[in-house]
């Protein structure tokens, strides 16, 4: 687990900041597709499988398939150099931001994800509470989706119109009235 | 202008097209289990409904856009994503009709028996989200598979300019 778990989060930031250099836009989106196939199976190791699921599915399949038709609609610059230059100010602000964020983790308990078996809970209670009453109060075992489409289903249906509503702003960008 | 390539099928290669056709029962199947059975295992409506829509991209991969387009056809589409968001509505606004907050599922028991607080969630989850987003995916998909075509608008108010042509 441990050296396989590595071994994924360093080829996703070796994907992640090559999908940020490259120079082709082609090549750019296909070693995107391949992070986001990296980010699926750390998530599934990290025993979130819903949110592995949506990423296999959305991030590597979907997204993908979007961006390789839209370069098709448009001119793709040829060039003979396969990283592009570097802009050295916004990689400072990455660099910034990274190391922000990598502060944060040591709030998190870890262990799990180094080969133990505490798991990763940034809060003991609250997703205790939700794990021993989920299926009391819903009939579902499925903790994720009780959460989802119960007690926040406020939320998801906020999330399910705003999808609803990215086809639409396509739609009225393209100043069609039919998908098809 | 759209380009003259832009409707004809992406590839003629044997093996995608075989390849499609042998796994895209399959992946239909397998979306069609994680919306369904969601509530049990890992997935739901979103991951099932992102499954069911890849399906239709596979098949216009293989085949083309145009005859996956005609296939498929606008009704279904526009049903699957404005029918997602009517069904997820009217279940919220039915126990809110009832006399609760949005989406208070414990008041259809009179109506669904004890376990209404699941059926309402599988309503919202299968009839809702995975409607929802499989529609809108394929709609995604279609729409810009097609493109911007300038010219061919009667409405549109201001003259074709020259520029419409695509390089």
């Amino acid at each position: 687990m441990s050296s396989v778990g590595i071994a994924l989060a360093a080829f996703v930031i070796v994907t992640a900041v090559a999908t940020a250099l490259m120079r082709d836009v082609f090549s750019a989106i296909i070693v995107f597709a391949a992070y986001s196939l990296g980010m699926a199976v750390l998530y599934t190791m990290l025993l979130a499988p819903d949110v592995g699921l949506t990423e296999a599915a959305i991030g590597a399949g979907v997204t993908t398939i979007l961006l390789l038709l839209t370069i098709a609609k448009t001119t793709r610059p040829s060039s003979e150099k396969l990283f592009a230059a570097i802009h050295w100010p916004a990689a400072f602000v990455s660099v910034v931001l990274a190391g922000v964020l990598l502060a944060t983790v040591g709030a998190i308990p870890t262990e799990n994800f180094a080969g133990g078996l505490t798991p990763v809970i940034s809060n003991p209670d609250v997703t205790g509470h939700y794990l021993a009453e989920t299926y009391n109060q819903t009939g579902v075992t499925n903790a994720v989706t009780a959460v989802l489409a119960a007690y926040r289903g406020f939320d998801t249906f906020g999330e399910a119109v705003v999808v609803f509503a990215a086809a639409v702003a396509v739609l009225v960008v393209l100043r069609k009235e039919v998908f098809t | 202008m759209s380009r003259p390539d832009t409707d004809r099928p992406y590839t003629e290669s044997e093996i995608i097209m075989t390849a499609v056709q042998l796994v895209a029962p399959f992946i239909l199947t397998y979306g069609l289990f994680i919306t369904f059975h969601g509530a049990d295992s890992p997935g739901g409506g979103f991951q099932g409904g992102a499954l069911i829509g890849v399906v239709v991209l596979m098949l216009a991969f293989a085949f083309g856009a145009r005859p996956t387009r005609e296939w498929i056809g606008n009704g279904l589409i526009t049903g699957l994503a404005a029918g997602g968001v009517v069904i997820f509505v009217g279940v919220g606004l039915g126990t809110l009709a009832l006399g609760g907050t949005f989406l208070e599922y414990g008041l259809y028991e009179p109506f669904l028996g004890p376990d209404a607080t699941k059926w309402g969630m599988e309503a919202i989850e299968i009839g809702g989200v995975a409607a929802i987003v499989s529609g809108v995916i394929m709609g995604l998909f279609f729409l810009t598979a097609a493109g911007f075509e300038r010219v061919g608008t009667e409405d549109s108010s201001e003259p074709t300019s020259s520029g419409g042509e695509e390089a």
